[in-house]
Formats: C-alpha cells, structure tokens, sequence
C-alpha cells in the first residue's frame, strides 16, 4: 500500500487560476475544514495532462485539458484503451499517488494540485468508485462498509448517525443497513459502494463504468441516484460505455481516443458528431440514428435530433399525420427482421438444445430455475433476458453440464448432461463466461487457443494451425500474453479459443459486458457467422441493442421461469411483461411501442432503427 | 470454504461479548486442547464447541466443520498409524500405541480448528478489528491486514471454483475421477487465480488510502468495545478450560 511518487515534469506556468465558491449539498452540518477554504471556478481542472505507467512503452492520457464547473454531470466515453480509467485515477488523484508513472502538467481538485498534496487530501473532495466493486469492500457489513471512511477521516462521532443515514437514503438502500455484502445483487453493491462514498460528502463523484454488470433497470437506477445526487449540488465525473444513459442523463460528455480528447460538448453537439464518433469507435443512442435517417431523406428537420426515447416519441408524434393514427395500419409494414440483416429463414431440423422440465435449487432453498422448457435449433441465436438473478446464469450452468437439474431433462447433442461429466459435455458445447480472466490460464494467445482445441482432442500439430486461423480472423496478437491485454481484448481471447472448436452450440454469458463499440461488432460478428454456419447459440445478454441486432428468438425469464419466448420484436412490444421480469425494450422498440400505443399500429413490433425510419418516413410523406 | 468465516446473526451472549473476550475464550480452549493428555478430554473439549456452537444457532455450520474436518483427522490417524510401529499389534499394519498416537493427534486437530472458526461465524471482523486495535492496542494496520487475508480466503476459494468450473466447462478434466490427475490438473490454475488476487489487493488497498486508511487512530472506532462484567467472566471461564485441559 506504498506510495512511490512518480518522475513528473509539471508545468506550473499553465495552471488555472480559481476563484472562490462553496459547493451547496443538500445535506446540511457545520462545513469540514476542508471545504472552509473551498475556491470557486472549475472543481476539477486538467491542464495539458499526460501519464504514462511505469513500465509501458505509451502514454495513457496524452494532452489533455478539461475544466470541470461545480455541479456538472460529465459523461466520459470511448473506446477500449483510450484513457477513461487513468482519467479517473488523475482526478481522484490515483495517478501518481497510487500508481507510479511520469505524470506531465497540471490535476488541480478544488483548488489543489494533486501532485502536491497526499492521496489522503484529494479523497477528501474526489470521491472515486472504482470499476471492480467487490474490490472496493473493505467490510464484510454494510454499515461497518459506510463507517470506515468516516471513523478514518475523523468526523464527529455525534455527525456520524446523521451521515450515515442520509447517505444510505440518498441512495435509497436504507433497508440494506444491516446486511452483508455478500448477500446483495450488482446492482445493490453498486449503490452501496456509491453510499460509502457519498457518507464523507465529496464535491465531486468519480465513477468508472458503474453499470458494466448490471442489468438494464439496476443501471437505470444507478444513474438516477446519480442525477439525484448530482441535483443536490455534487459534481458526478462517470465512465460509461451506454451512450444512451449518458444522453438522458448528462449534460456534458467527452470523448476519449488514443488518451486525446477528441470531442467534447453537450451530448446532443456531441452526439450529432456521426463521423468523429465511427472514428473513434463509440456508439451513438439509437433513437439519434433514427432522426439522422429521417433527415437525410428529407422527412424531419436535420436540427431536431433525437436524444432520448420521450424525446423520439414526441418529435415523431408531432411530424406524424394524425389521420394515419386514426385509420388502418399502414401498408409499407416491414417484415419483422433484425436490425439492418435480412430475416432469418424459419429455422428447422433436431434441437442441438433440449430442456425439459428443467428446475435446479441451490442450498438453503432457493430456487434459481424453475420448469423451463427450451428447443435451440442449429442456426438460431437464442437470447436470454431477465434482471439481476433471473435464473439466466443457472440456466448456461445446466446446459454446460457444471450443475445437476434437480428435476428435468437437459439433452445436449442427444446426451444425457444428467449422466455425463462437464468435461464430456465440453465435447459439444463451448461456453463463453462473463468474466474472460476465469477461462484464461496459458502464456501467450496462439497458446491459450491452442490449448482449448488440444482439450476437445484435436492433435497437437492442427490445433495450432486452426487457433492460429481463429486468431487471425479475430485480430488477435498471437504470441502477446493473454493477461497483459485490455479487458476487452481478452474478452476476443475467450471468444477466439470458444469459436476455434467449432462447437455444435455455443452458450455466452454476457458476452459484451464491458466491451466497447468496435469490440462488441468483433465479438457479435463472429457469433453471427457461427450461427449461420449452423452453430446454435444461447446467449445471456444485458445489453438490448445486441439482443435487438442479433437474436433470432428471445427468452425471458423472472424468479427463474421463462416468461416468454418468441420473435425479439414481438416479444419487446409486450410492456406488461417486461415490467414484470424488470427488462427494459431497447430505445427503438420502446419508441415504436409507445407509437403503437399512441394509434400508429404500423410501429408495433418495429426493433431496429431503420425500419423505424422507414415506417415513419412513409407515413410522413 | 466460501460461506466458512461468514457472520451468523444472532443475540446471543456468544454473539454479544466483547470479540477480545471470544478471542481468549478461543485460544483458552486451544491451549487446553494441547495440554490435554488424554483422548475422552479431547472429546470433551469437542463437546463443549459444539454445545457453544448450538447454543449460538451455528450448530450446522459446526457438524459441517466436523465433517470437513473427519477426512483430515482420518489422514492424520492413518499416517500416525503407519509412522508409529510400537506397540502390540491391532490390525495390519496398526498398533495400540500408533492407533493412541493417531487418535490424539486427529482429535487435536479437531478440537484446534473449531473454536477459531465457530468464534469467527459469531464475530463480525470489523468488530475483531476495531476491539483489537481498542482493548489490545493491535496498530490498525496490522489489524485490518489479518482481518482482510481472512475475508480474502473466501473471496480466493470462489474465484478458483468459479476458474475451475471455466475450466471444466472447455473440456478439461478437473472433474475427473481419479483423484491425482484431478489434483495434477487443478494445481496449474491457482497461477491466473493469484494474478487475479494481486489485482484484486492492489485495488482494495488503493480503495482504502481513498477513504483515510492513513489517518486512522486507536480511537477512530465509531463504537466502542468496552470489556463488561460477562466479558471479564468470559476471561474467568478461559482460565478455568485451561487448567482442566491441563488436568486432564
């Protein structure tokens, strides 16, 4: 837990000049001696800063300078390796405290250079969540978890309640005081870790990917907390790869490639950036590509660019010609497809996939899978969705053969998973975990490739030859080693070393967690292609823009039963039903079924982007 | 291993003594288990865990530990049997002084195990901590640094089930029947299970110093953990196991 302070080259004459102001909060007590002095200006402000870690050949950042006003909600995105996290850790003063690197130019936090002042003095007005939450539990108890800063730093024994309990209502997990960490959801630790944080009364949130993990409505409601903290005066700085959640709720973002700022603005000047974005290989919400579409073809003004699905629904309600709502559905209804492919045939021939009455319970009673029934044909991608410990993790468990159905068939390829080993299993179906660091154990990527090929008993010599197709196909460095790489990058390992067996079914969790833009097309793409090389897929997925884009069929699941299964369109038009499972439709199929629901029966059912243009193009002209 | 150092809630007295006066109580029945020289006192050393572990509503955690820690004990006794020859001869290879020697050396290692691990599932370990840095005057830093390598034994046995069960799912055979290739298969994967802990440390430490883990003193405990009258009694009752082990 050593400091070693870094070489740094600091250039003092650049620094800003700061004025004096207090940052308000809605929680009320005598001001800390910290925020006595407190200046005005930016809270955060970068000044040509660039860092390097010790040991890497490249600088992380590379020139930037950001000024961040108190109270703003900045959102900061961009690709894999582009500088999010090492921005963080300049801020919350991480780096060069905690990691040891050349630091150049100028962090200033509330009025503090961050190279000049301890670790200890920065934390004092950046409070940082980091990405791995688990690692950031320093208690086993939430409360004890709450109480350590403030006992470190000293506050008022007869403050202590008080803080405590308003950041624990702050973050609405008051009811969570008395339980231990290990027994909360994602999305619950994610607000407790926030709530930790928030107890020693930051001027400014640091949050890197605080939603990575978690399902559609916990990331949500994370980002609510967060607007609702940010109301009360706290200045929120949050990495996030959802472009969607940082349009709705940010009221700046800036875009990171390469460690340059490469953009940033409000998210609607910077969302409507479309060349700057496909260059630096970040998304854009769906509903702007849905107005881009309509104003190249002439049919919405180019400056009314949608931001967030209300906004969508609106603009669209107002252009849309109220005769059309009130007559017959429209003729130029498309086919149902996946976004921007041709529709898939009906899918025929045996099931690669048979569930049974499946059901399995794990101890102490509780039942993680319950009666399912499930045919996965090869050629289909079957996705599927639920919140939070739906069952959906249990469910690829089963299938894998590393759990036991308590009562029920699993058939994998006409095998009895009941009666066979996992490893046996393992012969059929290769699996894709969440987490790429569990399933990577050999020294360089053509080996760890290799070695999966060699398991199933492929000889020796031809494994290698076909990992080192998979690995040219995918990109990959074939002799870097696999745990020197990004996160992202070694999600492609994993995937690399899945798809080189050429298995009759594949089964992903959460295969694009954490991924960014042009890691997730990679990852999906690869998929895509097995699938139509008749590969079946079963794929656990948070992200609803991948389900959206690229499952033939969707399962829903809640208190692990199938709720659902059917076309991906039909089944994102049914709201009472994803309520109940807490699965929120991707932007398209939400604005299209609020059009539904508004008389223009012509959008019910309508996924993808394009269609929603098409349709809506037709109706206008 | 996972759920082994987890907190059982509860309002017990068990539950409720000062965690300094849990600890002797411990390490009281741990020094009688070493002084104890005769096998029905190892037995009844036991007994008295798992009365207390009952009488704590952690009854089935100690039958589960029990049973753990059988197959060990069963080692043990088998190894002692085949190193000490003496005696007459039982069965086998077995004789009556190499079966005593056995029998003492697994029930020991029963009777030493349980009490720290049942005191562990009725003491929280940020209570342990903050009682040992008040009534001790452990430094924190050491404090928080056995405390955190204990949390972490469960945290690394879930993340090396979970490499294992990766592992498994791409066709390698950890789940094979044979013991000794399952150990010769699974030994390699403690490698990505330690980077991933140093990592894991590195970021906790960093999450630490963020929250003040420097400025912390003996009296920055929000609570307070005052020895009481059954505390004191607690430490009474360590004195007399002691001298009953040693007695008996």
């Amino acid at each position: 837990m050593s400091i070693t302070l870094p070489t740094r080259v600091a250039e003092k004459s650049r620094r800003a000049e700061c004025e004096t102001a207090v940052v308000p909060l809605a929680y009320t007590e005598p001001e800390p001696s910290h925020q006595a002095g407190a200046e005005a200006g930016p809270v955060v402000s970068l000044d040509h800063v660039s860092f390097c870690y010790e040991g890497e050949p490249t600088f992380a950042l590379r020139d930037v300078s950001l000024s961040v006003e108190p109270g703003s909600f900045v959102g900061v995105i961009g690709p894999s390796g582009a500088g999010k996290s090492t921005l963080c850790s300049v801020v919350s003063g991480a780096a060069p405290h905690h990691f040891a690197g050349t630091f150049r130019g100028t962090a200033t936090v509330d009025g503090m250079d961050t190279c000049e002042v301890g670790l200890t003095d920065v934390s004092r007005v950046v409070g940082s969540v980091l990405q791995d939450i688990d690692s950031q539990m320093v208690a086993a108890g939430v409360e004890d978890e709450l109480l350590f800063g403030l006992e470190n730093f000293g506050v008022p024994r007869d403050q202590v309640e008080a803080r405590l309990a308003w950041a624990l209502d702050a973050c609405g997990i008051a009811d969570l005081r008395s339980r231990d960490i290990a027994t909360l959801s994602g999305g619950q630790k994610q607000k407790v870790a926030i709530a930790a944080i928030l107890a020693l009364r930051p001027k400014v949130l640091v949050l890197d990917e605080p939603t990575a993990a978690l399902d559609p409505a916990s990331s949500r409601m994370v980002f609510q907390t967060l607007r609702d903290l940010n109301d009360s005066g706290i200045t929120v700085i949050v990495v996030e790869q959802k472009a969607a959640l940082l349009a709705e709720f940010s009221d700046r973002v800036v875009v990171l490639d390469g460690g340059h700022v490469v953009l940033d603005g409000s998210p609607r000047s910077v969302f409507a950036r479309r060349g700057a974005l496909r260059e630096a290989g970040v998304d854009r919400p769906r509903v702007t590509l849905v107005s881009d579409l309509l104003s190249q073809a002439g049919a919405f003004p180019a400056e009314k660019s949608f931001l967030t699905v209300d906004e969508a629904v609106a603009g669209l309600l107002e252009a849309l010609p109220c005769a059309v709502a009130a007559g017959p559905a429209a003729p130029m209804r498309a086919s149902r497809g996946r976004a921007g492919k041709a529709p898939c045939p009906p899918v025929t021939g045996e099931p690669v996939l048979r569930l049974r009455d499946v059901s399995y319970g794990y101890e102490r009673g509780r039942v993680a899978v319950s009666s399912v029934d499930l045919d996965v044909r090869p050629g289909e991608i079957v996705a599927v969705v639920g919140e939070n410990g739906a069952g959906k993790t249990t469910l690829t468990k089963l299938v894998a053969g590393l759990l036991r159905p308590t009562s029920g068939e699993v058939t994998v390829c006409g095998l009895d998973v009941r009666r066979a080993r996992a490893s046996e299993v393992a012969r059929h179906v290769s699996t894709l975990f969440q987490n790429p660091d569990h399933q990577i154990c050999r020294q360089t990527v053509l080996d760890e490739v290799t070695f999966g090929l060699v398991l199933q008993g492929v000889d020796p010599t031809e494994a290698r030859e076909r990992a080192r197709g998979a690995v040219e196909r995918l990109g990959l460095p074939a002799e870097a080693a696999p745990f020197a790489l990004p996160r992202g990058r070694r999600q492609v390992v994993a995937l690399a070393s899945a798809m080189a067996r050429e298995p009759r079914l594949l089964v992903l969790d959460e295969p694009t967690s954490g991924l960014d833009a042009r890691e997730r097309k990679t990852v999906m793409g690869a998929v895509d292609e097995a699938r139509q090389g008749g590969c079946a897929v079963v794929m656990v997925c948070h992200d609803m823009e991948v389900v959206s884009d690229f499952a033939t069929r969707l399962v829903v699941m809640a208190e692990g039963r199938v709720l659902a299964d059917g076309a991906a369109g039909e089944v994102f038009s049914r709201s009472d039903l994803l309520a109940r499972a807490r699965v929120a439709a991707p932007q398209v199929a939400d604005v299209a079924g609020r059009l539904a629901q508004a008389g223009f029966e012509a959008f019910s059912g309508v996924s993808d982007p394009r269609e929603l243009a098409r349709v809506a193009e037709g109706m206008v002209r | 291993m996972v759920g082994l150092f987890e907190y059982s809630q509860g309002s017990t007295v068990l539950h409720r003594a000062n965690p300094v006066a849990k600890l002797a109580l411990a390490a009281s029945l741990c020094v009688a288990t070493s002084l104890a020289a005769h096998i029905p006192t190892l037995l009844a050393i036991i007994a008295v865990v798992l009365l207390g572990a009952v009488y704590a509503g952690v009854g089935g955690r100690a039958l589960a530990l029990v049973r753990a820690l059988a197959v060990l004990a069963a080692l043990m006794l088998i190894v002692q049997t085949a190193i000490v020859r003496s005696g007459e001869p039982v069965i086998l290879w077995v004789t009556d002084r190499g079966l005593d020697l056995g029998a003492h050396v697994a029930l020991r290692l029963v009777a030493f195990a349980m009490p720290l691990v049942l005191m562990l599932s009725v003491t929280r370990m940020s209570d342990l901590t903050n009682a040992a840095v008040e009534v001790l005057h452990l430094p924190y830093r050491y404090a928080f640094a056995i405390t955190c390598a204990l949390r972490f034994v469960p945290i690394l046995a879930q993340e090396m089930a979970r490499i294992v069960e990766a592992q498994t799912a791409r066709g390698l055979e950890v789940d094979s029947p044979n013991p000794v290739r399952r150990l010769r298969l699974t030994v390699p994967l403690v490698a990505p299970m330690l980077i991933g802990a140093v990592g894991r440390a590195d970021a906790t430490a960093l999450a630490a110093e963020q929250r003040g883990f420097y400025l912390r003193g003996r009296d920055s405990s929000y609570k307070r953990y005052p020895m009481r009258a059954r505390d004191v009694a607690l430490l009474g009752l360590c004195l007399v196991v002691i001298v009953l082990g040693a007695a008996f």
